[in-house]
């Protein structure tokens, strides 16, 4: 075999043989070490080896080989790296290859020892880069889980809050009262100011943000933390028949301090007592207690419950997206975030069925040595305090279908605009949404993003699809906390005409309504003009020579585009753009100002030197105030552009006194 | 003795090689470590009195750089399929090579073993999905390679199954 030996050389470390049929393979040179080591009988024996016994992998390899022999291929039969095991118990990587060599059958077995080695490093590189891209994709979507939390279950409480308030400020109430009312919207504002600062904090940076909670020592009582959830939810728990209460056995007066932050230590108890409250039947209990554990402190919230589902463990209850299969929590998101921040904390969470009935979720979190609470900083100045008077937009009467399975939300929402003359049909979900717009004819639909069955997109694309080659196009808003400007544009190609962000007040809702471009009140409408909100059409039509058409068509394009360019500016505003925000608040400025709107020019002129400046911290509180000079603009506008030459003639001679132009009018 | 010849198939990284450490030698070790190549190990176990000897074929997990090649299963008895609870796409994986060994050599008995319960808390698994598959006469079973917990009962469970 002189040319097997020069194509295999001997000190290659070949091991070479000749197949002699019936699975028996003769050596046709010495056989290497590493062969001896591995089959050290079969590597001293002198005649033919039956190699397909020595080894599985060889076995099934050799039935591939006999074929490729059969078959007079002309191309060799190669394996792919099997290991084997030394006597001594060492891993040595074997390769095996099947030829035709001289007419001969060979079989070449050579061990790739340097070559695996870097394959395998080379593999092993390339998958831990993948387990770490995999763990990195993991880790975002977590901060986005985070986000989500806190932008919808935040926000939906305030949704109501706001609308809850503007509601009781509509009543006869009397001037002790308004002066709780008062307090209580400065409280909610203060809180959507403080959840927009959290919301900043986690998407600029949620490990440093989560960080900064215990780095700075934070400290928070662990009851009175447990109590202010409960008294927050305490309308939720009686609407239900539900008590809530502490536990008869805790220490009342002493300190329960634990490493915590306040407003994220509430929102664990918020939601571990939402959880129990979906889970107790009306008439029982849920109890709320604490212990003492030596270095940490321990709460838990106790419900009379059926117990915990039996095919799910306990501590998949805390997993991402888990649910319950009755009456689960709206994303399966609650639970997660309790047991991430109680471990950010350095605690732990779990949860129990109780001996007689229900279930217990417990956290424990270490003792702080801080006896005094640290309580989250008002993120609002004093300033502030002073709340202005909005006025409610006078626009006509609308057929309005509301979706939103927040239960609560829905049935204020529905109140108010019941309330300012609509017609409106409540749907709980998407799908019911949808059934509802196929049975009745709207002007507008409200609709929640996230509800259960189909999203709010999903109806949009539905509604929009089913709108297809009619006139009539309902006008879509949408309901939702993602209100960046990614959400704006996906929400657009939904079919949307605007978005209302959440937590919304009463006067978002009427200002987004009297976009709908058939919202402008009917003629019998009173017209508002006041001097103090615009030129009276009086002076607006001396402006424009007399020529109310020309005034018309420019109250038309105004009132047309402005929805565009208060939009545009909250967005250059979002986005922090200096730049674009000074070049749309100067042109809105001169807009403004055609209709004699000076406290609107000078928001957009304060806008403009913000701008300018570059310095948009103000932004944010101008860009308020100027919304509702343009709503007061826009109502005024609307009033005029409604308004006949008679009607004008007689509420201008009343409010106005005798006009300085009247006589270019009469021309 | 009888002898059975399995296949421990599944995405990379979802824990066989580690699985069969556990099984074989009783030892598990934190260091991923990747499968170039395959390793056979051999075990004997004692199913309802018949003692079978189980030969493992610890194929390397299939990925964009190895794919598998299907002459191995040739002459398998039944096969291991493996994913990873904290990594979803490994189960669609299982799910899509349990479609495939069924085609390339027709239907075998398999279990689905979910390894790493030891963080069944970080794992991200649908739950639906895994009861569609047990509503589809999949065995599943969770383990952790780590602590040793469903292992045992994975391996037997399957030559329950190879034996009839």
């Amino acid at each position: 075999m002189p040319d097997v030996l020069q194509e295999f050389p001997m000190e290659m470390g070949f091991a070479l043989f000749e197949y002699c049929g019936d699975g028996n393979f003769l050596p046709i040179a010495q056989l290497p070490d590493w062969f001896s080591e591995i089959w050290a009988g079969a590597g001293n024996a002198s005649g033919p080896i039956p190699l397909s016994q020595q080894s599985p992998f060889l076995e099934n390899f050799l039935l591939e080989a006999e074929e490729f022999w059969n078959s007079h291929a002309s191309a060799a039969c190669q394996s792919e790296t099997w290991i084997e095991k030394s006597v001594s118990g060492r891993e040595i990587p074997v390769q095996a290859k099947a030829l035709f060599l001289g007419g001969k059958r060979i079989l070449v077995l050579f061990s790739p020892d340097s070559q695996f080695r870097e394959q395998v490093r080379i593999l092993q590189t390339a998958r831990n880069a993948l387990l770490d891209h995999e763990r990195l994709a993991r880790e975002i979507q977590k901060k986005e889980i985070l986000l989500h939390c806190i932008v919808h279950d935040l926000s939906q409480p305030l949704s109501v809050m706001h609308v809850a308030m503007d509601s009781l400020s509509q009543e006869s109430i009397s001037e002790r009262s308004k002066q709780f009312l008062t307090l209580g919207k400065h409280a909610s504002d203060q809180q959507e100011t403080m959840i927009r600062q959290i919301l900043q904090a986690f998407s600029d940076d949620l490990r440093a943000s989560l960080d900064a909670g215990t780095e700075g020592n934070s400290s928070s009582d662990l009851l009175e933390c447990a109590r202010k959830s409960m008294i927050s939810l305490g309308l939720t728990f009686d609407a239900k028949g539900v008590r809530v209460a502490v536990s008869p056995s805790v220490d009342l007066k002493a300190k329960w301090p634990v490493v915590a932050e306040d407003s994220r230590l509430q929102r664990i108890f918020s939601n571990l007592l939402e959880n129990a409250l979906r889970y107790t039947p009306a008439g029982r209990r849920v109890t709320i207690g604490v212990e003492d554990e030596g270095d940490f402190l321990k709460a838990y919230v106790d419900d009379e419950g059926p117990g915990l589902p039996q095919d799910l463990r306990p501590e998949q209850i805390f997993g991402l997206f888990m649910k319950g299969k009755q009456g689960g929590g709206k994303a399966g998101l609650g639970l997660y975030f309790c047991r991430i921040t109680v471990e950010r904390w350095g605690g732990s969470i779990g949860c129990v069925t109780l001996p007689v009935k229900g279930s217990r979720f417990w956290f424990r979190l270490p003792r702080s040595a801080d006896n005094m609470a640290t309580h989250a900083p008002n993120a609002r100045d004093a300033s502030d305090l002073t709340g202005t008077k909005r006025k409610p937009i006078p626009i006509r009467p609308l057929r309005i279908l509301l979706a939103d399975d927040q239960e609560d939300i829905r049935t204020l929402t529905a109140y108010q605009l019941k309330r300012s003359g609509h017609k409106v049909v409540v749907a709980r979900d998407g799908i019911h949404a949808l059934k509802a717009f196929h049975s009745a004819s709207f002007d507008v639909a409200l609709l929640d993003q996230e509800m259960p069955g189909m999203t709010g997109d999903e109806v949009a694309r539905a509604i929009r699809t089913a709108e297809q080659g009619k006139k009539k196009r309902v006008f879509l808003v949408a309901s939702t906390g993602n209100t960046t400007s990614e959400d704006a544009g996906r929400l657009k190609q939904a079919g949307f005409d605007e978005v209302l962000g959440k937590p919304f007040r009463l006067e978002d809702l009427n200002l987004i309504l009297s976009y709908f471009p058939g919202a402008e009140p009917a003629v019998k409408t009173p017209a508002p003009p006041s001097p103090q909100e615009g030129a009276t059409l009086a002076e607006l039509t001396a402006r424009v020579g007399g020529d109310e058409k020309l005034l018309k068509r420019m109250i038309h394009t105004f009132l047309r585009d402005i929805p565009k360019r208060v939009t545009g500016i909250a967005s250059v505003i979002r986005r922090k753009d200096p730049e674009a925000l000074a070049s749309l608040a100067h042109a809105l400025k001169g807009s403004v100002s055609i209709f004699g709107a000076e406290t609107a020019r000078k928001r957009c002129q304060e806008l403009q030197e913000l701008g300018r400046s570059g310095e948009l911290s103000a932004a944010v509180e101008i860009f308020g105030a100027l919304k509702e000079e343009i709503a007061k603009l826009q109502a005024n506008l609307r009033g005029y552009a409604n308004q006949t030459p008679a009607r004008l003639k007689s509420s201008h001679a009343k409010r106005q006194g005798p006009p300085r132009n009247r006589g270019k009018r009469r021309r | 003795m009888l002898q059975k010849k399995v296949c421990m198939l599944g995405s990379f990284a979802v824990g066989k090689t580690s699985l069969v450490r556990q099984f074989v030698e009783s030892i598990y070790s934190d260091v991923y470590q990747t499968t170039v190549g395959v390793k056979i190990d051999k075990k004997n176990v004692n199913v309802g009195e018949k003692e079978t000897t189980l030969v493992l074929w610890d194929i390397y997990g299939e990925d964009d750089y190895q794919k598998m090649r299907w002459t191995y299963l040739r002459g398998a008895s039944g096969y291991l399929l493996v994913a990873d609870g904290t990594r979803k796409a490994t189960l669609e994986k299982a799910v899509s090579l349990e479609e495939r060994v069924r085609k390339e050599v027709g239907a075998i008995p398999f279990v689905l073993v979910i390894n790493k319960s030891d963080l069944i808390r970080d794992w991200e698994l649908d739950p639906a999905l895994e009861s569609q598959l047990a509503a589809q006469g999949w065995s599943i079973l969770h383990a952790s390679a780590k602590t040793g917990e469903g292992v045992e009962e994975s391996f037997s469970l399957l030559t329950r199954k190879m034996l009839g």
